[in-house]
Order: C-alpha cells, then structure tokens, then sequence
C-alpha cells in the first residue's frame, strides 16, 4: 500500500464506458482525486509515474455477487483478505453476499461488515438476507436492514420456495424501495444434483441438475415482478432459456436485470470430463448452446453485469470426489481476464462494451454512483494490458484456490488498481 | 331516515344520517354526565346481543347502551350457544327473533355474514364487526370524537397507521372519513395492504414519519395478532421503527392535533410503553389523546343509534 503520493499516468489509452471516452492522454492524481487529464502533463515531486504506453486505464471494477466468508468461515475467506483478492481483479468495489455464519439477516450484522470495511478504505456493499436465517420463511427487517446500509437483499446460495412468501417479499422490497437479488433455483429439480443434466452427468452417471429449475422460478419471479413492480435482479444466470425469459421481460417493461459468471461464459459442460472439482458450480456449467445464449445475451445487453460469484472454499472441500466437493469457485482475480479472453479476444467483442459489464452495469443495477474517469472524481481506477497472455497458475491473493481457470492460457491482466486514490494493488 | 333500518355498513349511511346520529349523540353524551344516567325512550323495547366473537369493549358498550335507553337486552354469545351442537347461524338467530326482540346487534368473524342473515331476517340488525369487513360503530364513535375536537371535519387530515388489510375499524373509518370530506392516508407496509393497493380509497404511505407532522388526527390501529392468516411482517422492532407512536413522534405532530386508538392499545407496539405511562403523568400529553374518551363517545353513539332506529 502507498500513501499521499501523486500519481501520474503517461499516455495510457483511457477508456470510460460512463462518458463513453476512448483516447489517448495523461492523468495525474493528487490527494485521492483525479487532478487532471491532458495530453501532456509534468512530474511533480512526491509523484509516482506509471508508465502508460500500450496500457488501458478505466474505471475500478464492481463485482455485484461475492462471498467473503465473514463472519463465520474466515479460514475460507475474510473481509480483509477477500478486500485484497478483488483490488487484484481490479475492483474498487464490491457487494457481498450474505450466507455466511450467521447469516447477515440483523442489522448489527450489517454494521460489522461496513466496519471491517472501512478499515481498509474500500467501498464493501452488504447484501442482507430477504429471509431470516436464510431459511425462505420468516421476512427479514428490511427497513431496518436498509437504515443500516444494505444495498440489496438475497437469499443467495437459496432460493425462496414458496411463492406468496416471494410475492409479499417483492411487495415490501417495491415499497422501501430496495433491490432483491435472486439466486433461481426449484429445489426440487435440483436436489442431489451435481452437475448440469446432460450429455457428461450421463456419460459418468452424475446426478443432474435441469435448467427447468432455474428457468421456473425465473418465469415466477418475473410474474411477480410483474405485479409487484419489485425491482430484481437475477444472480448468475445459466441457462438459454433463463436468458430469454429475461429478454422477453425487458422487453415487456418489467424491472429486471442480471449477471452471468466469467466461468459460465468461459466453459461448457463438456470441462466436466476432467472431473475437475473447481468446476463443480451452481447453477451448474451447461452445454454449448446454453454457452452460447448467454454470450448473445452479453451482445445484444440482456445480461447487464458479469459478476464472479467469488466463493472460496477449503482445500478439503474440493480435493475430493465430486459428489462429496462443495459447489463453488472463486472468481475476482480471474474474473477480467477470463472475461476479456473469450469476448473481447473470441467472440471480437469491443472492450468498451466488456467495461461496461464491470462498471457501469453493476453500478446502475445497485443505484450507485457510475464509476467514471473524470477530473475531480475520486481516483478509482485500474490499469490493464491487454496484450499481456498469461497462464493461470495456483497463486492467489484470496486465501482459497478452488480456480476453474487453472492452468488456462488467458489475455489480459490487471496490473494496477487505484483505489481512493491510493495505489493499492500493483502486479509483481 | 333511520327508523326500523339496519346499519351493516358505512355505505348504508347518507351524509344526512351521519349528521341525525352525531346530533343525537350529543344529547346523550349530555344523559352521561347526568346523576341518573338513565332515560326511558326505549322502555319495553328489547337488544338483542349476539356476538359470536370474543367481545369485552364493543359488547359492554352495546348493553350499557340499550340499559340507559330503559330498554331490555339479552345477551348470547358463541361459546355458551347451540352452534356447538351443529345449529346454523340462521336457526340461531330465528330462536332468538322468535323470544321477540326488538332489534339485532350482532358480531361474527366471518367478513359479509351480516348481508347473509339481514336477507333472511326482517328485523333491524346493527353491525357490532363482521370479520375484517366493517365495524360502522366504532367508526361513528371515532367521528364524533373527531368532531368534538375540530367541530368541522372537512379538509381535516387523518393518518390511519397499522395493520390495515385485516381491521375492519380501517375500512369503516376510511368509508366514513372519506364520506365526511377528510383527507385520509393509509400508513402500512405491504403486508398490512391488499395486493392491490389502489383499492384502498385512501392514500398509502410506508412510514409514519412520512405523516406524522402533517395530520391533525393520528390513528393507531390495533395490530390484529388474532386475524393474520399468515405472518409476513418482520417483527416488532421493525413495526417500532415505521410505524409506533412513541413521545419523539408525538412531538412532532402538529399543536392542534389528537391521537386515537380503537383499544385495547398493544403497548409496544402499536404505541411505546413508554409514551402511555407519559399520558397519564403529562397533563400536555394526556389533551392530546382521546383514547378513553372514545370510549365514553361510543356508549353515547350508540344510544343514538338504537334510538333513532327503535324509536
């Protein structure tokens, strides 16, 4: 961590998807600000000077959907380590779910995270639960929990079974005005299920899990929505029929949005004859069309965010069979390159538009302020190259290593994240 | 005119009515303060109270009512009665229509039953609360209340807090406010409105800080525990927060303005403990709510409407 330098940046590509900027330029910080953005700009002392040349330099990043552990389980992941991981993908702010142990189902709850957070000066938005205990019954104290700071509730990891508690929890959501964000998934389409129900679950015998429960509770949520008027958000989306739902919805005027993960865009079911434990997710990986319905649903703006769904898990938890391996994978580190590799580098889609993913997407769906590149804005920024190909190797700033992407060749890489001001990550 | 008719619901009553009963009130409002509380209009004139629900207020307030009128009441009630043996509510009644009473007060906890017995019954039947329907009596009580204050209702702004969907004393009070020209906003979470709010004929707010330093009447309506089927409101702190009345809040309201409770208060919740042990130290405070005195306005109402409809 560097303190109370300037900091200048010579002649990096600037891009700002807010302000919809792409140029060539200078940019000086001094005092947590953006000071100034000019062709050519001169050292002062105390100043360090980054050097921008075949550099990008955009906004910091927001991941709308991570799991930092906290409390509960800190050997996986805590607030401190999880704040590092995600300045090392780039993000200068994030939102955290809110399954852990208790889950943050109490206004107190909310206080503690905001507290951990402020420690290290970075902008940690709390989910709150929509049930108590996360167990889809009881309402939680909305009202109160959003006094506190809770920028959207979830039941993440869950999914709220029964419909009149869903509309009743839309209704209240609509009424204090808050967002729901939804992880979809009947259960009883999904018990026992290990990975998507298809070509691999049946060539190894694997219990499946059908997108039909991802895509009911969907077509649910959205009547609900509907009648409702709740704003939400559908959490990591799967599947080809989920994403035309959605379509379909927008298209109908309902206020919906949603993220895909790097890993459901990145890989198809057909990872599975690896038997690869880090690939074991939920909603599972699908097949190839499903893949590629979710990257058409990135082109033509269905899908609004990409987000990680960061959820680190235990060495124990995953070097094991994969019906006995938790569900999940962490994500922030990996998170823009991945992402960059396949649609910026695969599918040739404009950087701008992948930024605007990771910044301006997450940033409207939360009603936070849009991260911009811009002169007296507060410095949160991230520097990349793009042209940098590296291999995923097992070392991670997170404190777990359950990486779909081990040991894949991606492009692109952060080397510097601004946060506040304050060089607060540089690539070694 | 309201000789021999019935009073079901609020939209039974022209503005006329209304008017008739409140000025009615008046006089016995006045036989109250009397040594002898007693006079003989409805000597030999019979009540009957039917209540089919638990009752301690509204029943005690009904047979205090006939007593004072001079007139007789026989009282009946579920727990003690034949329907236990399987006897319909029809056959109920008609065995006490046939004892040859002169009039009907009945409540039930079924919303609308009252329409079902008063299409089979040719006897005036006064509505002491139907389920989560109406309770047009305590509405009138509240009315008069009100105007004994303001003496002119219209233009008047009224906040009713709490637990809306299942009070039937919301509803009737939203009909007769309404139709008293007043300005009536609904404060409730979701849960506590129908899933379509429009329906409420009176504007929605989500906290009773949105209201309280606009009204000039505040009513607290009592969380109905006992007719939620399912519930779906967070808790206690959470109702403390939005929507209980607590001494910070009464300050905020306006001077000239009252507070009002249908009883019993769930203290707590709907209004602090705190702020009902003040009422009865605090002299200031204590002007400013009128719970016990609708109490007293709701004896006198209703000798007004057993009057006007019996004599």
């Amino acid at each position: 961590m560097e303190d109370k330098k300037n900091i200048l940046i010579k002649q990096a590509r600037i891009v700002d998807p807010y302000l919809d900027r792409d140029l060539v330029s200078d940019l000086f910080i001094s005092r947590g600000k953006i000071e100034k953005i000019s062709g050519h700009i001169e050292k002062r002392d105390n100043t360090e000077v980054i050097e921008g040349k075949q550099l990008v330099v955009c906004p910091g990043f927001i991941d709308m959907h991570v799991h930092l552990r906290d409390p509960g389980d800190e050997m996986e992941e805590d607030i401190a380590s999880g704040i590092k991981a995600a300045l090392a993908g780039g993000f200068t702010a994030i939102a955290c779910m809110p399954n852990t142990r208790p889950p943050i189902d109490n206004p107190y709850l909310i206080d503690y995270i905001k507290d951990k957070a402020k420690i290290h000066d970075f902008s940690l938005l709390p989910v709150a639960a929509m049930t108590k205990g996360l167990k889809g019954k009881q309402i939680t104290e909305m009202g109160l929990l959003a006094e506190h700071g809770a920028v959207a509730f979830s039941d993440d990891g869950y999914c709220v079974q029964d419909s009149r508690n869903m509309y009743e929890i839309m209704r209240y959501s609509r009424q204090i005005n808050s967002l729901l964000i939804l992880h979809e998934e009947d259960n009883q389409f999904s018990e026992g299920g290990l990975v998507h129900e298809g070509y691999y679950s049946n060539k190894f015998g694997l219990e499946g899990i059908s997108p039909l429960g991802e895509e009911l509770i969907i077509a649910r949520d959205i009547m609900l929505a509907e009648k409702t008027g709740a704003r939400i958000h559908i959490t990591h989306l799967s599947s080809a029929k989920s994403v035309q739902l959605i379509r379909e919805a927008k298209k109908n005027g309902i206020n919906i949005s949603c993220d895909v993960t790097p890993h459901h865009l990145y890989f198809n079911h057909s990872c599975l004859d690896k038997l690869d434990t880090n690939l074991k997710v939920k909603p599972p990986i699908r097949d190839e069309q499903d893949q590629k319905a979710l990257i058409e649903g990135i082109k033509d703006g269905t899908i609004d965010a990409v987000a990680s769904d960061h959820a680190p898990h235990l060495l124990e938890e995953k070097n094991t069979t994969l019906r006995d391996a938790a569900f999940g994978a962490i994500g922030m580190e990996t998170s823009f390159k991945a992402s960059f590799s396949k649609l910026c580098i695969q599918e040739k889609m404009n950087l701008v538009d992948l930024l605007k993913l990771f910044t301006l997407g997450p940033a409207q769906i939360l009603k936070i302020s849009p991260p911009t590149v811009k002169e007296k804005q507060i410095a949160n920024l991230v520097i990349l190259d793009i042209k940098s190909k590296n291999k995923v190797m097992p070392e991670f700033i997170s404190k777990s290593s359950n990486c779909p992407f081990m040991g894949q060749n991606l492009t692109g890489q952060v080397l510097y994240t601004i946060n506040n001001g304050k060089l607060c990550y540089k690539r070694e | 005119m309201l000789a021999g008719s019935s009073l079901l619901r609020i939209d039974d009553l022209e503005p006329g009515d209304v008017e008739q009963i409140l000025h009615n009130t008046d006089s016995f409002v006045e036989v109250l303060e009397r040594k002898v509380k007693k006079v003989p209009a409805l000597r030999g004139k019979t009540v009957a109270n039917i209540f089919f629900e638990p009752s301690t207020r509204t029943k005690n307030s009904f047979e205090i009512a006939a007593k004072r009128l001079s007139a007789d009441t026989i009282n009946f009630s579920s727990s003690t009665s034949s329907l236990k043996k399987g006897e319909s509510i029809t056959d109920t009644i008609n065995t006490i229509i046939a004892m040859k009473v002169n009039l009907l007060v009945i409540r039930h906890g079924h919303s609308g039953v009252l329409n079902f017995l008063s299409d089979r019954i040719d006897l005036p039947i006064i509505n002491a609360g139907d389920g989560k329907n109406q309770h047009p009596t305590q509405a009138l009580l509240d009315l008069y209340t009100i105007r004994q204050k303001f003496s002119q209702v219209e233009g008047l702004k009224v906040g009713i807090v709490g637990d809306y969907l299942n009070s039937r004393v919301a509803r009737s009070n939203v009909d007769l406010f309404q139709k008293m020209g007043m300005e009536v906003t609904v404060v409730a979470p979701s849960m506590f409105l129908p899933g379509d709010i429009k329906v409420t004929k009176a504007r929605v707010a989500g906290s009773i800080d949105d209201i309280i330093h606009k009204v000039d009447v505040l009513y607290m309506l009592r969380m109905q525990l006992e007719r939620q089927d399912r519930k779906f409101y967070p808790s206690i702190r959470e109702y403390n927060r939005f929507l209980s009345l607590n001494s910070k809040r009464m300050t905020a309201m306006k001077k000239n303005s009252m507070v009002m409770h249908p009883g019993p208060v769930n203290r707590g919740i709907e209004i602090s403990e705190e702020l009902m042990e003040r009422i009865t130290t605090d002299k200031q405070l204590a002007n400013k709510v009128f719970i016990q005195k609708q109490v007293t306005h709701g004896v006198a109402v209703r000798m007004a409407l057993l009057y006007l409809i019996l004599s």
